[in-house]
């Protein structure tokens, strides 16, 4: 348990949640998705990363949640070399980072409630708690009437909010979100960026993915722009 | 506690998936004991048994001339000099008389017109307890045959041998069916678990990502592996409890069951099979988790 309480201080306290120096990935054959990106993300802070496909955008993710390993570099999340973890270490780790990912990833022959309780069922939170989290959540993203559909049988708008809904219900300190607009109206996108905003206002750190201008053009946040695998432009937004 | 409710929501939800494969791998475990337990409950009582006769089981030898003090002494001396014995008894040709007419009872009158010596004389030899193997008693009873004077040396020979053979084949039969107990427990076990792990890639995948640790991941499969041991070995000793019953109840009397005394297992060997059981389930769910499940 301490070396949970551990990751759990880390993240909290620190300043930089994101350390990434000289980072590369390369595919097999030779497809370098990313160039000697370097990188830092404060704790709080809510980042977009934009660009055109196939630029890096969802490999710098994946290299973040530790799904890839960098071919070259160091990543660091709240101050652990996260390619250095392993075992119950890199498991707490996992558990305060919430990743809604491009292809969602659901288990599709589960409820929607089955699925955003999979998050919170891993670090053991009490089933009332789960519950009552889960409906909050689905009531946010007007999803209440879908409590348990099977998550195969929804729409892909649906389904990406399920998505979005399941990395934010164990209130995690780091958001990764690839692409959380995609399939959205005007007035879903909104409710879905309040519920990013409420979990940033908690506390977390939030990195979004997008090709959508509208969630990133108003506000003064950071956005950084790749292009075949190297930093574009790095600006605030509005500017 | 929020551990094992946990961890028991997902062994339930791994029933659920995959309960055929499941119950027939419970029923095979089930079947397995059973056809184990039955064998060695058959070859411990026999086992009783022969201690039972063993204890009984004295060699007689048969002498042609009924012996001085002095040939009892040297005869004494012999037999002791091969092994130690329990006891050495002279029987003279009057008191094997005096013996048979008591055996008769009432109709001991038919001896009156025979000689009081028509019996032979003979020595009573009680081997040791420890003296029990079959080839012992065969190379003891050849030594005494050997001796001067002996006409020839009985200890029920053929029913011995007999006797002796059925339970080396029960040894064997015992050993076969404890291998396939081996066998099919781990193997069919693994099997399944195989088949569950085969059948959640996505959600072992999801859950890797998501933070759950290795036990959370991999406990429920133990736990499978330990039920289907626990619940087969139930089972297939309960159905061998109900069989024995129906044996006793059915056969009892003054048959040869009642010279056996048929006794079912004592608590600590049923603890000890169920003990088995579990183990052997459990290094079946665990040899495919080591192997299908990549952490
Ligand atoms: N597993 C893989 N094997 C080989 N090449 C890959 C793999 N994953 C990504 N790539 C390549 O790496 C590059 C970057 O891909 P990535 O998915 O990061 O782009 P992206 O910016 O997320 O694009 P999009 O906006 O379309 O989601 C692409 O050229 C892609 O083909
Ligand atoms: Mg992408």
């Amino acid at each position: 348990m301490s070396s949970q309480e551990s990751t759990e201080e880390a993240m909290a306290s620190g300043n930089t949640m994101i350390e990434m120096i000289k980072v590369s990935r390369t595919y097999h054959p030779n497809i370098t998705a990313l160039s000697e990106i370097s990188l830092s993300i404060e704790t709080g802070e809510m980042f977009f990363l934009i660009g055109p496909s196939g630029a890096g955008k969802t490999t710098l993710l994946k290299l973040i949640s530790n799904m890839e390993v960098p071919t070259k570099g160091l990543i660091e999340i709240a101050g652990h070399n996260i390619n250095k973890l392993k075992g119950n270490k890199l498991a707490y780790l996992r558990q305060k980072i919430g990743v809604a990912y491009q292809d969602f990833k659901l288990l599709n022959d589960r409820t929607v409630a089955e699925n955003i309780a999979i998050s919170m069922e891993v670090s053991y939170k009490n089933p009332k708690t789960i519950k009552k989290q889960v409906r909050d959540l689905l009531d946010q993203l007007q999803l209440t009437d879908k409590h348990n559909s099977l998550t195969g049988e929804l729409s892909r708008g649906e389904q990406q909010r399920v998505a979005l809904a399941r990395s934010v219900a164990n209130s995690p300190r780091l958001i990764l979100v690839d692409e959380p607009t995609g399939n959205l109206d005007a007035s879903t996108t909104k409710r879905v960026m309040e519920l990013l905003n409420r979990s940033k206002q908690a506390g977390a750190t939030i990195v979004i993915a997008t090709h959508d201008a509208s969630i990133y053009k108003q506000g003064k946040h950071r956005v950084m722009e790749l292009r075949n695998g190297v930093i574009h432009s790095l600006t605030r937004g509005n500017t | 506690m929020n551990f094992w409710f946990a961890v028991l929501r997902q062994a339930g939800r791994n029933l659920k998936q995959t309960w055929t494969s499941q119950f027939m791998t419970f029923l095979t475990v089930s079947l397995s004991v059973l056809i184990f337990a039955f064998f060695y409950l058959i070859y411990t009582n026999m086992l009783g048994a022969g201690d039972r006769l063993n204890d009984e089981l004295r060699l007689i030898v048969y002498l042609e001339e009924e012996p001085g003090p002095a040939m009892q002494m040297q005869l004494r001396r012999k037999i002791e000099n091969f092994d130690d014995v329990e006891e050495i008894i002279f029987i003279s040709k009057e008191a094997a008389y005096k013996r048979f007419a008591k055996q008769l009872g009432e109709d001991s009158d038919v001896l009156d017109d025979m000689p009081k010596n028509f019996l032979p004389a003979s020595i009573e030899v009680v081997p040791l307890k420890g003296l029990r193997g079959y080839n012992q008693i065969k190379l003891f009873s050849e030594y005494l045959a050997s001796l001067p004077g002996t006409e020839k040396v009985q200890y029920g020979q053929e029913w011995v041998e007999r006797f002796y053979y059925f339970t080396r084949l029960l040894t064997i039969v015992v050993l076969l069916s404890g291998t396939l107990l081996i066998l099919t427990a781990t193997f069919m076990v693994a099997y399944t678990i195989r088949l569950t792990i085969m059948g959640r890639q996505d959600e072992l995948e999801l859950l890797k990502l998501v933070g759950a640790t290795n036990s959370y991941i991999r406990t429920p499969f133990l736990i499978e592996g330990i039920l289907q041991g626990f619940m087969g070995s139930i089972i297939g000793l309960s159905a061998l409890y109900g069989l024995f019953r129906w044996i006793i109840s059915h056969f009892t009397g003054p048959g040869i069951l009642h010279i056996f005394q048929f006794d079912f297992f004592p608590p600590i060997v049923i603890f000890i099979i169920i003990l088995c059981s579990i183990s052997l389930c459990s290094i079946g769910s665990y040899t495919s988790i080591r192997k299908f499940l990549k952490i």
